[in-house]
């Protein structure tokens, strides 16, 4: 049972009282949205993509004009101009405020399902929308959206700037449209991507099993063609998401087997219809057991968070506890293997690692200025682990099945990075009792553990060796 | 420019002549082959790295970017000056070029672009294992993949328990801690993970022995030429190098884009060095998005373009030869009107060569991996088979 810390969490920590009973423990945490614990700066989604537009702009029409025949002069002044947007600091930045919730906040559990919302809803790598604006995308419109319908979540990631610039959907352009007509007068053809249509549809609400057809993608996309970020010659691809009507599809459009009348209003609609859809509460019941229990989710998990689903209209803290129960249900007889992230996370919270900068520490860099390593700690850490969040390669995120995250270089990461976090403990934190205590509180057959990690003498190695025994890799 | 719109590529002989071979493996499994991929990331320049020779119309368009002393490879074709292991190879009949080749992808997405090279797919994310992965999986070679690189790439996905080497700077645990996780796992019949542990302890060793643990794609190179040239080693190793995507300043002998291929050449001698004779039995392919466009832009580089071309390199190859069926560089000809056409799915390469050295059948490989598409057997042309 003690896994289940582990499963919807990240572990108890050491001043962390065992709760009397678990399940209400991790189910009182889904109800609100509590304030950041992180008491560092916290910067808005417009402010972070007016720095990534000036990256663009002054790279793209400046630098690339000015140092045309001067490849080195064009890699210094756009170092410059990455430091002049902190393009090396903000997603650090957002790395802090993320962890925070896992390691110091009174509700890991949220924190848990947060990751899973921002990896499901993913902005994966494209462009330098990792270093400037997916951190707090997953602020704005996902955790912010924790506490409401599903629908809610999915109108606002839909047409968020994020979903619709990494999806390409500016360049989705109904063929009959105004703007299709005057591209064809300059012998010019534009048309329809269908990148973000199906992405809605195949990742974010109904999945294949509904089984739509490649015309409802297309019918779909005409759905959202004129949805796209307000261009203006300084500010590019960056300006906030309109609807304009110039590149819609005229007509009616039919998307399993609904009608949608032509305009701004008809997103919305649709939306609302696809996270109706049956299809839909299964596909995210399978992904929540998928994440939390086992790869293979049997139906049997799944149908109690349908069920809270269909009671309450998908309303999100119902599905999150429904989720959890099952977890608690199952935790004796599944163990999840935990990304890479997952398992810093527990490892750090459990045996007390210092992972995260102090916010007085990062609130000292200046713009303008490289940030200095330790400022950049996690950013490289994440990426050595081989799981930033931010940087998925694709937009169906960072996989949940164990077989991706199982590879020989993976697997080495875990073991040199627990040997590193043992030393970034505090004093007290490294001695015997400690672990002992830990694991006590944490694995439900702490004589087996301690009798292997003893078989080794220093403090590190049994450290080493606990977080990389079966029992913690899977949880 | 010599060159007219020849067939080389053309001929469905090959296809019929394979026709009434329809084994599904076939017998020659004597040697060790290996398979190398590098993906070059970005959009590689087919026309900088491989300039058609003499053409007035390219001439014209890229006249800041015309490199000098290019190194003259036959009447029509040159190779980019700073590629000097390539060229050693070639002169030894070990290197070889397919040109205006690329994937079926004709749009400008870096993003959609790099997925559909990995997946071999026609729509972005709709597939989510790598052609290289299944093709592997059909051949029953699992566990026979090394990625040179952290996570797995997408194209070795489909196949389980593929290696990755990508050094950690830091030091792993000592031996008897491995060794101690390994005997756990296995008692605790996690046997993924016991398999796992034995090769991280086998590389322990090795790396105590002084290996360089540096993550340049020159010394990984060297170290997974000795990895394939064990008998029991991997027989397919994949590498990335990035940086191809060159708007500004790409110029010159010296430009951004020389940089990239400078990478690219790198690996070409170190996989030479490490795999010593057994480059006999290795074919070694490049992987790209798209090419780029002829003109050159205001910033003197160049933008996201189509056609590009192919490198290859190994003992597997029949000879020194650029392979094309050559579309022209007049406007009418170019794609769109503006980029290097491809008039051979590269598709047909990767499916020749999983063919050659995996020893399957052409015909499998094709409806297995690439789902029927209509592609070109050209293993006896390119390869020795």
């Amino acid at each position: 049972m003690k896994n289940f810390y582990r499963k919807v969490a990240f572990g108890l920590g050491p001043d962390e009282k065992v709760p009397s009973d678990p399940l209400e423990w991790a189910k009182d945490q889904l109800n609100e949205i509590p304030e950041f614990s992180w008491k560092g700066k916290i910067l808005p989604e417009k402010e972070l993509r007016n720095h990534y537009r000036d990256y663009v702009y002054g790279d793209r029409k400046v630098l690339r004009k000015k140092f045309k025949n001067d490849k080195d002069g064009y890699k210094r002044e756009k170092n410059k101009l990455r430091h002049a947007t902190g393009q090396k600091f903000w997603w650090n930045l957002e790395l802090c405020i993320r962890y925070s919730e896992a390691l110091k906040s009174e509700t890991p559990v949220l924190a848990k399902l947060w990751y899973f919302w921002g990896n499901h809803f993913a902005i994966s790598e494209k462009d330098f929308l990792a270093q400037y604006t997916t951190g707090a995308y997953q602020r704005e419109i996902i955790r912010a959206n924790m506490n409401q319908n599903f629908e809610k979540m999915a109108q606002e990631a839909t047409i968020g700037w994020s979903m619709i610039h990494h999806l390409d959907n500016e360049q989705n352009i109904g063929p009959k449209s105004q703007e299709a007509k005057w591209a064809r007068e300059k012998g010019k053809t534009k048309g329809v991507n269908e990148n973000h249509a199906r992405e809605l549809l195949e990742l974010h609400t109904v999945s294949p099993d509904c089984g739509y057809t490649q015309e409802d993608v297309i019918q779909m996309a005409y759905i959202m063609s004129g949805w796209r970020p307000k261009w203006g010659k300084r500010r590019l691809e960056t300006g906030d998401v309109h609807f304009n009507p110039d590149a819609h599809e005229p007509g009616t459009k039919i998307v399993l087997g609904k009608k949608y009348k032509r305009g701004r209003k008809s997103l919305s609609v649709a939306i609302t219809d696809l996270v109706n859809h049956p299809s839909c509460r299964k596909f995210i019941a399978m992904k929540l057991c998928r994440y939390l229990i086992t790869d293979n989710p049997t139906q049997e998990m799944m149908e109690p968070i349908i069920n809270a689903w269909e009671k309450s209209d998908g309303f999100l803290p119902e599905v999150h506890k429904a989720a959890v129960e099952v977890a608690f249900n199952y935790s004796d007889k599944y163990n999840k293997f935990q990304n890479p992230e997952n398992w810093l996370l527990q490892m750090s919270k459990m045996a007390d690692v210092d992972l995260i900068p102090s916010p007085s520490f990062m609130d000292l860099y200046k713009l303008g200025n490289k940030p200095i390593k330790d400022q950049r700690a996690l950013e490289r850490l994440m990426d050595e682990l081989g799981q930033h969040p931010y940087l998925a390669k694709q937009p169906n995120g960072w996989s949940d099945m164990s077989e991706d995250w199982m590879s020989p270089e993976l697997l080495i990461r875990r073991l040199v990075y627990a040997r590193e976090a043992y030393y970034k403990k505090s004093g007290k934190s490294q001695t015997t009792e400690f672990y002992e205590e830990m694991i006590e509180k944490n694995y439900d057959d702490p004589t087996e553990i301690l009798q292997i990690i003893n078989q080794h003498k220093e403090l590190v190695h049994k450290h080493v060796i606990l977080f990389n025994l079966p029992e913690t890799l899977k949880s | 420019m010599k060159i007219s719109r020849r067939n080389f590529l053309k001929g469905s002989a090959t296809t019929l002549f394979l026709a009434g071979f329809n084994f599904p493996v076939l017998a020659n499994t004597d040697k060790k082959k290996n398979l190398v991929v590098i993906m070059l990331r970005g959009g590689m320049d087919g026309l900088c790295a491989v300039p058609i020779i003499g053409d007035k119309n390219f001439e014209k368009r890229r006249k800041d970017l015309i490199l000098d002393e290019t190194i003259k490879l036959n009447s029509d074709f040159a190779l980019h000056p700073k590629l000097k292991n390539f060229h050693n190879l070639w002169q030894n009949n070990l290197g070889a070029i397919v040109h205006a080749t690329n994937i079926p992808y004709t749009k400008r997405s870096h993003f959609d672009g790099q997925n559909l090279m990995e997946t071999g797919g026609h729509i972005p994310y709709s597939i989510k294992s790598g052609w290289l992965g299944r093709g592997m999986k059909l051949a029953e070679l699992k566990g026979d993949g090394l990625a040179l690189a952290l996570p797995m790439p997408l194209l070795l996905r489909g196949i389980p328990s593929n290696d990755n080497f990508y050094p950690s700077k830091k030091r792993l645990p000592r031996t008897e801690l491995l060794q101690l996780l390994k005997s756990v796992y296995t008692d605790k019949s996690e046997h993924d993970l016991a398999n796992m542990m034995e090769i991280i302890a086998n590389r322990s060793m090795m790396s105590s022995g002084g290996t360089s643990m540096s993550r340049k794609n020159s010394s990984l190179a060297y170290k997974a030429g000795l990895e394939l040239k064990k008998i029991n080693g991997p027989r397919v190793a994949v590498f990335e190098v990035d940086g191809f995507d060159t708007h500004a300043a790409q110029g010159g002998v010296n430009g951004s884009h020389s940089d990239s291929l400078i990478e690219m050449d790198s690996i070409f001698k170190s996989l030479e060095k490490g795999l010593g004779p057994e480059i006999e039995n290795t074919l070694v392919l490049t992987l790209t998005e798209f090419g780029r466009t002829i003109e050159q832009n205001g910033g003197r580089g160049t933008e996201h373009g189509y056609g590009s071309a192919i490198f290859m390199a190994g003992g597997l190859l029949k000879k020194s030869q650029v392979y094309t069926d050559w579309p022209g560089l007049k406007r009418k000809e170019l794609f769109e009107g503006r980029d290097l056409n491809s008039t051979i799915d590269a598709r047909s390469v990767y499916a020749s060569a999983m063919s050659t050295v995996f020893d399957t059948d052409f015909k499998r490989v094709q409806k297995e991996v690439f789902w029927g598409d209509k592609l070109q057997d050209l293993s006896d042309k390119l390869f020795k088979i």
